[in-house]
């Protein structure tokens, strides 16, 4: 098939559509000539404007949510100095009628107790959710390190350390394929905060990859040919697929490299055509390519696939 | 159809238990499934390989079609063979893009640049688990398919699984393929051995359970616990030593179920200590000793010492590092003290 290698450092904004904006001289001949080419030109306007139209919308749309997010922060401020009021009053010894509680209820040493263990274990769990905590051990300490991609939680992965005579790790349950050893010995001694962040990046990017590959053969698993060759690390993925669940008969070849093992998206896509196929599936290859690099695997299948419906 | 090819078919149906093999069959996918609804499979499992035989006959089967069904079927039942744990090394830094196709290529034409005969089949699962079945022949024979070698291999890890065959001379040379294959700079052997492939994966890739200390406490599993009698007057004497005895369990080995092995060896290789008074022996030379510990689960038997009151909880920790250190060999030397010769009586 033609192999189209597009380069990786494509900065900016690129639509998903390939605007036929090529060359201007084109154009002119089309109107010039055919009624064909007047309608091709009529079809490219409608589709420039559409476009606009999208963005302009999407551009109200922010405007809007500005707006009332800055009317909320009016509100919570106004709140806030009620309450700042009324303490100071407390404060002052100077009760009023309104809003003081005429018969405060001393809260016994069980409820003061309730409240204080609930109180830990919400921030136990919201040290927990930030995905790195620990927890103090007789000869060291105890990292728990949990992942998550796009607001799921996925896997957590432990590491004990030592601290004496040096900081060592005494045992871990991290995946094999992970470079941990690599990462120890270049930040383990010196910046422990830095090793953490740099396994919890690689961590976080491993169970992203995984998922999204995991999504891609649950739910659009009529679209791809054949089988789906992954790795371990999920860094190199390689399949056949249809762009559409209807024509099946010039399916794309794709391969994802991910060269960057603290990045869920790919560093390197290639999108090829099978050979014979129309000229025109050569810019939809295009596009794809690019949009595998820029949108999680399994969210760029279902737009092409919705856009197909559509 | 190969006369060979064909008893090699009906000896590998042969092996599968009568309920599977139509399952097996499916899974193979050489025969459609309106060849396999001719065969009826209640019949005795002679006849059974035998219509399999013909029906793979009349769609002209080949060796490469035949190592694939035994492959799947030493995939369904690795149990029946002994495993081997292999460690790799490498020192370079770079990021690791495992190419399945690169490594498929690689290692064939390492191996069959050494050796022309060879039968070298490959089948990928979807837990990244590679399976390379490898038929041994001679510079002058043929591979004989009943002396096989069994490699599985997880892309980007370190860690590969052999099953030899009798043939160990192949061995260096098998070595040398993977380590070629899979970027790597040398191979040698772990001192870890089970029948239960998926054991030493759990051991290797750090898959059994450890018990880790975490302020987020993870659900416990439901456990068979024996009602405490309500009887008033049955008072747990030893209720503190027993629950001593299970925390400490519990730390040492975890929650869940322990990986699988058949057996630890330990090689004595220390002096033997007696009362200077009693000398037993007339030569101070070290002891050759070997113990060998055999359980149809060795880790989990290891584990229900303690509660069971056959040994003092904590257990030594010659026992308990097994799944920790990935080994199940052991030598044990002497300690090198400040007085070499502390067993003579001052």
């Amino acid at each position: 098939g033609r192999a189209l290698a597009v380069p990786t450092d494509r900065g900016g904004l690129t639509s998903a559509f390939p605007l036929a904006g090529g060359s201007p001289g084109k154009m002119e001949e089309g109107k010039a000539c055919s009624p064909d080419g007047v309608l091709a030109h009529l079809e490219m306007l409608e589709a420039r404007a559409h476009e606009a139209a999208v963005k302009q919308e999407e551009v109200e749309q922010q405007e809007q949510k500005l707006a009332r997010l800055k009317a909320r922060v009016q509100e919570l401020r106004v709140q806030r100095d009620e309450l700042q009021a009324k303490v100071d009053l407390q404060e002052k010894g100077q009760l009023g009628k309104e809003g003081v509680v005429s018969n405060p209820v001393q809260p016994s040493a069980r409820d003061v107790l309730e409240w204080k263990i609930k109180s830990i274990k919400a921030t136990l769990q919201i040290f927990y959710l930030t995905g790195i905590s620990g927890k103090l051990t007789k000869r060291g300490v105890c990292f728990c390190i949990s992942t998550a991609y796009e607001g799921t939680y996925l896997d957590s992965y432990y590491l004990e350390l030592l601290t004496k005579p040096e900081v060592r790790i005494h045992r871990h349950s991290v995946p094999i394929f992970i470079p941990l050893e690599q990462m120890a010995k270049n930040y383990l001694q010196t910046d422990i905060r830095s090793f953490l962040s740099v396994l919890s990046d690689h961590l976080n990017a491993y169970v992203g990859r995984r998922y999204q590959a995991d999504q891609l053969q649950e739910h659009f698993s009529e679209q791809i040919e054949g089988t789906l060759q992954r790795n371990s690390l999920c860094n190199l993925l390689v399949f056949n697929y249809n762009v559409s669940k209807k024509s099946k008969s010039f399916p794309f070849n794709v391969r994802l490299l991910y060269g960057d093992l603290c990045c869920s998206l790919p560093t390197e896509v290639i999108v090829s055509c099978t050979p014979g196929s129309p000229t025109s599936l050569a810019e939809t290859a295009a596009a794809h390519s690019d949009l595998f690099r820029r949108v999680a695997l399994h969210k760029a299948f279902l737009s092409f696939s919705s856009a197909e419906e559509n | 159809m190969d006369e060979t090819v064909a008893e090699y078919i009906r000896r590998t149906v042969l092996k599968i238990p009568r309920d599977e093999i139509k399952s097996m069959l499916q899974k193979w996918g050489f025969l459609s499934e309106k060849q396999l609804q001719t065969i009826n499979f209640h019949q005795i499992k002679e006849n059974v390989s035998q219509d399999v035989v013909q029906l793979c006959e009349a769609n002209s089967a080949d060796i490469k079609q035949a190592a694939v069904l035994d492959i799947i079927y030493n995939h369904i039942y690795p149990n029946k063979r002994v495993w081997s744990v292999y460690q790799m090394n490498k020192t370079g830094e770079e990021t690791e893009i495992f190419d399945l196709t690169d490594f498929k290529k690689k290692f064939k034409r390492q191996l069959q640049s050494a050796l022309k005969n060879v039968t070298i089949s490959f089948r990928e699962y979807e837990d990244n688990a590679i399976w390379i079945r490898i038929a041994w022949g001679t510079p002058y024979k043929k591979p004989n398919q009943y002396k096989t070698s069994y490699v599985v291999y997880h892309s980007q890890t370190p860690y590969v699984f052999i099953s030899a065959s009798v043939l160990k001379s192949n061995l260096p040379l098998l070595c040398q393929a993977l380590v070629l294959a899979s970027n790597y700079h040398d191979i040698r052997e772990m001192e870890l051995r089970s029948h239960s492939l998926n054991s030493l994966k759990d051991i290797v890739f750090k898959r059994y359970s450890q018990n880790f200390q975490t302020y987020h406490p993870r659900p416990l599993q439901e456990r068979n616990v024996a009602p405490e009698s309500t009887d008033v007057r049955i008072i747990q004497e030893n209720r503190n030593e027993k629950e001593r005895i299970q925390r400490v369990n519990r730390e040492v080995f975890g929650d869940g179920p322990q990986p699988k092995l058949e057996f630890a060896q330990y090689k004595l290789e220390t002096m033997f200590k007696s009362d200077p008074k009693m000398d037993v022996l007339d030569k101070k030379e070290p002891f050759r000793c070997l113990v060998k510990f055999y359980s149809p689960h060795l880790l989990e038997s290891l584990k229900a010492l303690a509660p069971a009151g056959i040994a003092d909880a904590p257990l030594s920790p010659l026992l308990t590092c097994i799944p920790q250190k990935a080994r199940n060999y052991f030598k044990i030397r002497e300690k090198k003290g400040l007085f070499p010769g502390s067993f003579v009586s001052p």
